[in-house]
Order: C-alpha cells, then sequence, then structure tokens
C-alpha cells in the first residue's frame, strides 16, 4: 500500500501534475506519524500510511496556510474521513475541487490518540468514528488500497454516542455542571480551532476586541463563551474528524459536544456533513422558501 | 547532603498541617485521565508513577488570567486602583528538576525593566520540592540542553526516591532548609545510608549540539533560510506548546467589563497566534507561521540565553509531547547543528 502511494507520488510530481504532496511520514524516533510536504519526486519514499496517520490533512488546503499555497498545486493523501472535510470546504467555496489531487487511502482505522499505539489496531483503541466508518473505501482521484468489506452500523455507536444518550437523559443542571467542569479546563490555547479544517475565519470572532464578543480571559464566562461558539458554528458542518479532542492538552470531550449538534442538525433538516460538495450545510443558507416564517 | 528522610506515610501529615494554616499544597494528580500539576487536600490525590505533569506549574506564579486593577469612570472621570495582591504560601510538592529551573527564568524576564510584583509575591511565597527522575520517556532532553534528571537548580528542597519508596531530603536553599526545620516531626532522621533508585538515564541526542545552535541563530543572515518554513510548515498556530512550556512567559492585558466599570486583565498569550504581532496598521511583520514558530525557537536559544543567565529551554519534552501535527524541537535543533 505505502509502496503504491509512494509511486504514485512519485508520478504526480514528475509529471508536474502537482506542486506538492500533503501526507504522512515518520517523527525521526518513529513513534509517531507527522505532516509532510512532498516537493521532490526523489522525497516520495518518505511518505507512510498505517493506524498512526491520525491527523486530518485537509487542514492545510485552507487559505490560511499561505505558503502552502505558494508551493503550487497540491495531492493530498486522505482517508475517507478526511475527504468528508474537503467536501465541506468545497461547499463552503474554499477550495475548488479542480484545484486539488486526493488520493484516497482505504483505511481500517486509526488509533485514538497516537499514544495508544502497542503495534496493533484494536478496537478499543480506535475512535468512536472510526467504528461507525462509512467511508473506509473512500471516492478521490485515485484510491489506494485494498478494498475493505466493511458496513457501518445503522444507528451510531460507541463510546461518543453512549455519552451522549447519557447525558440526554440527565436533567439541564446536571448537564450544565458537567460541561461546566469540563470547560473549566480550557486554557484558550485555541488548539481545537487551529487543528479544525472549518474553523477557516480569517479573523476568528475570539480575535475581534471592537467589541469584545468573547472574553479572552480564561475564567468561566471566557470559556464557556468561545466553547459553546466554537460548537454552534459547526453544527451542520462538523464531519467528526475528532482532531478538537484529539488536539486538546486538557482533554475536553469535545466529540460529545459536535456530535450531539450533528444528530440535532440531522433530525431536524435531515442533513449530514461532508457527503456532497455540492449541498451547502444548513445552517448557511438563506432559502425563499423555507417553511419557517421567523426567517423571513 | 542531609540525612533526613521524608516518609511516604507521612506525607498526609504535612498536608494536613501545611493546609490548617492556609497553605496551597499542589501536586501531581489526576485530572481527565491525565497527570496535572493541581492542589490537593489528601496525599491519596497524589498520583507517584508519572513523567511530567502535562501541564508546567508555572500557572499558581503566574496565573494564566489575572487582575491586575479595577476601573470606575464617573462624573468626575476615571477611578483607577491598582490590586494588592498577598499570596498565601504555595507548596510545589513532585516538581521535577526540568520544571523546578523555570522560576529562575521566569524572574528574570518579570524583574529585567519593571519589577512584576504579582510574580515576585507569588514566587516569594513558594516552596519548590523536587522529585529526582527515576523514569523518562522519549520526549525528555534534560541532558541535552545540559540540565540532569536529578539538578538540584530551582528547588528549595530535592528529594531522591528510595527503594523503600520514601524520599531522601537534600535541602538546596535557605527557604528549603527552614521548612525542613518547621516541621522537624515530619522529616525524620535517617540513622543509615538510604539506598536510592537509579536516576533515569536520559542520553543526550547526538546530533545536538546547543552552543552551535545559538550560534547559527546570532547570525542574522541565517533568519530568511528556507530551511525555517520547511521544518515548521506544519506547524498549525495554536498555543499548546507556549502554554504548556514552563519558560514562556508572554501575556496580553486587556480590559473586561463595562464602559463604567471594570477589570485590567492579564493573561498569557502565545507568540504561535497569528493576531500576536499584528500592527494597528493591519502590517503582521510576522505573516506566516513558519516565522511565528522561528521566533519562539530564536526566543528559546538566541534571546533569551544571550539576555538573561538563566535558561529559555529546559527540555521538559512538554511542546513536542502536546502538538497536535508532532513537530519535534529537538528534530530543529538538530537540522540547525548540522547547518554548515
Amino acid at each position: 500500500m505505502e509502496n503504491t502511494l509512494r509511486q504514485k507520488a512519485k508520478e504526480l510530481l514528475e509529471k508536474g501534475e502537482v506542486k506538492v504532496v500533503i501526507g504522512y511520514g515518520w517523527n525521526k524516533q518513529k513513534t509517531h506519524t507527522t505532516p509532510v510536504f512532498i516537493t521532490k519526486p526523489g522525497d516520495a519514499g518518505k511518505l507512510v500510511f498505517n493506524p498512526l496517520c491520525v491527523n486530518n490533512l485537509s487542514l492545510y488546503l485552507t487559505k490560511k496556510f499561505s505558503d502552502i499555497k505558494a508551493l503550487g498545486k497540491p495531492a493530498i493523501v486522505a482517508k475517507g474521513c478526511d475527504i468528508k472535510t474537503i467536501a465541506v470546504l468545497i461547499s463552503e467555496s474554499q477550495i475548488k475541487r479542480e484545484d486539488i489531487v486526493i488520493i484516497g487511502m482505504t483505511c481500517n482505522g486509526v488509533v485514538y490518540k497516537q499514544e495508544l499505539w502497542k503495534g496493533e489496531l484494536k478496537p478499543e483503541i480506535m475512535p468512536t468514528k472510526c467504528h461507525n466508518c462509512d467511508v473506509r473505501n473512500p471516492l478521490a482521484d485515485f484510491v489506494i488500497g485494498e478494498k475493505i468489506d466493511f458496513k457501518a452500523p445503522d444507528e451510531p455507536t460507541g463510546m461518543v454516542f453512549d455519552k451522549i444518550k447519557g447525558l440526554d437523559k440527565s436533567s439541564n443542571t446536571e448537564r450544565w455542571d458537567f460541561w461546566f467542569e469540563h470547560f473549566s479546563r480550557c486554557t484558550k490555547c485555541y488548539a481545537c480551532r487551529q487543528i479544525c479544517p472549518l474553523c477557516y475565519c480569517e479573523r476568528c470572532i475570539a480575535e475581534k476586541n471592537m467589541p469584545q464578543w468573547i472574553e479572552t480571559s480564561a475564567h468561566q464566562r471566557g470559556n464557556i463563551a468561545w466553547n459553546l461558539k466554537r460548537a454552534m458554528d459547526l453544527a451542520g458542518r462538523c464531519t467528526f474528524c475528532g482532531e478538537c479532542e484529539r488536539a486538546c492538552p486538557a482533554n475536553i470531550p469535545l466529540n460529545l459536544v459536535n456530535q450531539k449538534l450533528a444528530l440535532v442538525v440531522k433530525d431536524a433538516f435531515g442533513h449530514k456533513a461532508g457527503y456532497d460538495e455540492k449541498v451547502h450545510p444548513p445552517m448557511i443558507v438563506f432559502n425563499m422558501e423555507d417553511e419557517e416564517d421567523f426567517i423571513k | 547532603m542531609s540525612n533526613k528522610l521524608l516518609k511516604k506515610e507521612n506525607l498526609g501529615k504535612l498536608i494536613d498541617a501545611l493546609t490548617s494554616e492556609g497553605s496551597i499544597f499542589v501536586a501531581p494528580k489526576m485530572d481527565a485521565q491525565q497527570v496535572v500539576y493541581a492542589p490537593v487536600i489528601n496525599a491519596e490525590e497524589i498520583v507517584f508513577d508519572y513523567i511530567v505533569p502535562v501541564n508546567s506549574f508555572k500557572k499558581f506564579l503566574f496565573p494564566q488570567t489575572e487582575p491586575i486593577a479595577e476601573f470606575n469612570i464617573n462624573k468626575e472621570g476615571v477611578v483607577l486602583k491598582g490590586i494588592e495582591i498577598e499570596p498565601k504560601e504555595i507548596i510545589i510538592f513532585g516538581s521535577r528538576p526540568c520544571d523546578a529551573i523555570c522560576c529562575s527564568s521566569l524572574r528574570s524576564v518579570f524583574n529585567w525593566d519593571f519589577k512584576d510584583e504579582f510574580y515576585n509575591r507569588r514566587e516569594d511565597k513558594a516552596i519548590v520540592i523536587t522529585v529526582a527522575c527515576t523514569k523518562a520517556d522519549d520526549s525528555c532532553f534534560c541532558t541535552t540542553v545540559n540540565l540532569t534528571p536529578d539538578s538540584p537548580n530551582g528547588s528549595d528542597i530535592l528529594l531522591r526516591e528510595t527503594t523503600d519508596g520514601d524520599y531522601a531530603v537534600e535541602t538546596i536553599t535557605d527557604k528549603g532548609k527552614k521548612f525542613v526545620e518547621r516541621f522537624a516531626n515530619i522529616f525524620s532522621l535517617n540513622s543509615q545510608v538510604p539506598s536510592h533508585k537509579p536516576i533515569a538515564d536520559v542520553k543526550p541526542i547526538a546530533g545536538i549540539d546547543v552552543k552551535k545552535v545559538k550560534e547559527y541563530l546570532k547570525d542574522t543572515q541565517h533568519y530568511e533560510n528556507p530551511l525555517w518554513a520547511e521544518l515548521a510548515r506544519k506547524c498549525i498556530g495554536c498555543g499548546a506548546c507556549t502554554f504548556a512550556c514552563p519558560t514562556c512567559h508572554c501575556f496580553d492585558i486587556v480590559d473586561e467589563g463595562s464602559a463604567y466599570q471594570g477589570k485590567r486583565i492579564k493573561n498569557w498569550d502565545a507568540c504561535q497566534f497569528e493576531f500576536f504581532t499584528l500592527h494597528t496598521s493591519g502590517h503582521n511583520p510576522r505573516d506566516t507561521q513558519y516565522k511565528r514558530w522561528r521566533n519562539r525557537f530564536m526566543c528559546k536559544f538566541n534571546f533569551y540565553p544571550n539576555k538573561f543567565s538563566s535558561r529559555g529551554c529546559v527540555g521538559c519534552g512538554r511542546c513536542i509531547r502536546v502538538c497536535p501535527v508532532r513537530l519535534d524541537i529537538t528534530e530543529v535543533m538538530e537540522k540547525v547543528s548540522n547547518q554548515p
């Protein structure tokens, strides 16, 4: 699989079809994978693909990475779940389909955190998204890897959804206490925002200070305002790549809030984010035929 | 070397004695499935099997969010009132040598041109009790930056684990000595020389020469080397590394409240944030992420050690562990060491 990937990357670079291949490589100790940007065909051998490839590299296709953009047309090594984010980026006019080459990797799942890897991919070290994955055989310009026979469960299952069910059963006060406690650990490092491919605003509301919509202090008010604001912005857009929760140094269970909102949007609008690059997420469209009249 | 012993079973007594006097006892404890420095009220909360806590203890000396003044605007004009703090005594138990040394780094920056009384008063009331490392992971690199897993610098008291599971006590500063005297009933006299657990074997990273890194960075010709873009292209611009770092100290001043009254607050800031250097004119001298990352690296190995005698990087490895894209500072140090 890796050899085919390297061969394809080399070929694309040699033919000049792309100028950079955004993929995964090893860190020096070969304990973790890390994003790599291959610009020379001779470096294609640095590309790897394995269950440690957790990052959603579609982040690097967004406009804020101007120095990556300056390299020229990119090819991106993407798992099925990463391609969902690319679809949202296309639907929101952040990238054009023809401007990128997608090298889709068939995938049996990744680890929740790379530190959990002990040489074998066991279900208990996989994130909830992998247990519900319906894109193990991705749609892409090139698909690399053997076809995978896996049927996603009809109803979302796994730790994240179990916890959401538990929270749904609890009282408002209990839920408030739960989030109050978790958000109190927030340090406002904004790793959640920075790792999120869909947090592409040129100027985040957290950085607007005339007026100051969201207090920058890491006190309860500031932390709750920030985390709730970000959750609302992702409603109907989040594709459950899980990167925000993985990146959070304070282990705030951000998947719970984002997936709860995804379920709400699915119930209310029948929309699931990341399946069609031609469909706009429901929260960002204005429709004259809208059944609700409060909006007109 | 003193001949005092701190028995693990006496930690509870020590915590009780201190907390009953109103002191704060900070130690490594589990919070949200990870070990962090946090206040504890009994010994059962303390985690003993850890490498370094995910956060540093700087937040107890330099809080992430701290009001420094209050203001009121009335008919007569603006009434500004500075906030005076009177911190409680704080004991940092279970510090690591790499963390302990951060106090001198923070003290130099907070006393360089302006004496920051918020920091000074807090640090004056802090007692750092370090436990020498018997374990390390592959992100630890203290020996590469010329520290050791049992270096005493910055600690008031240095503890070494004994094979019996207790601690051999070495007092480093006067503050530490007085602390041990004050709790003479808890720090027991040891009749025999205890056998210590072996100190962690942290090998310096062979390809890194910190002096060479510093020399390379000093030469301004290297500032625009394409190397920086290549090495730091993957940086996503979050503040995880700077907030986890025991020596990063940048802050931002904000006003919170209504138009008529409120507080002036000092908040942690990070040079990795896009708007950190944004000028009012709209110009941003560090307009891409790799330039921000280069700045942090320059700060650690050039600006800081040139300006102060204390350290910019202590080799704790937190920035490596916490980085969502695994940008490993030691890989950059190695590349820079090998530049012609």
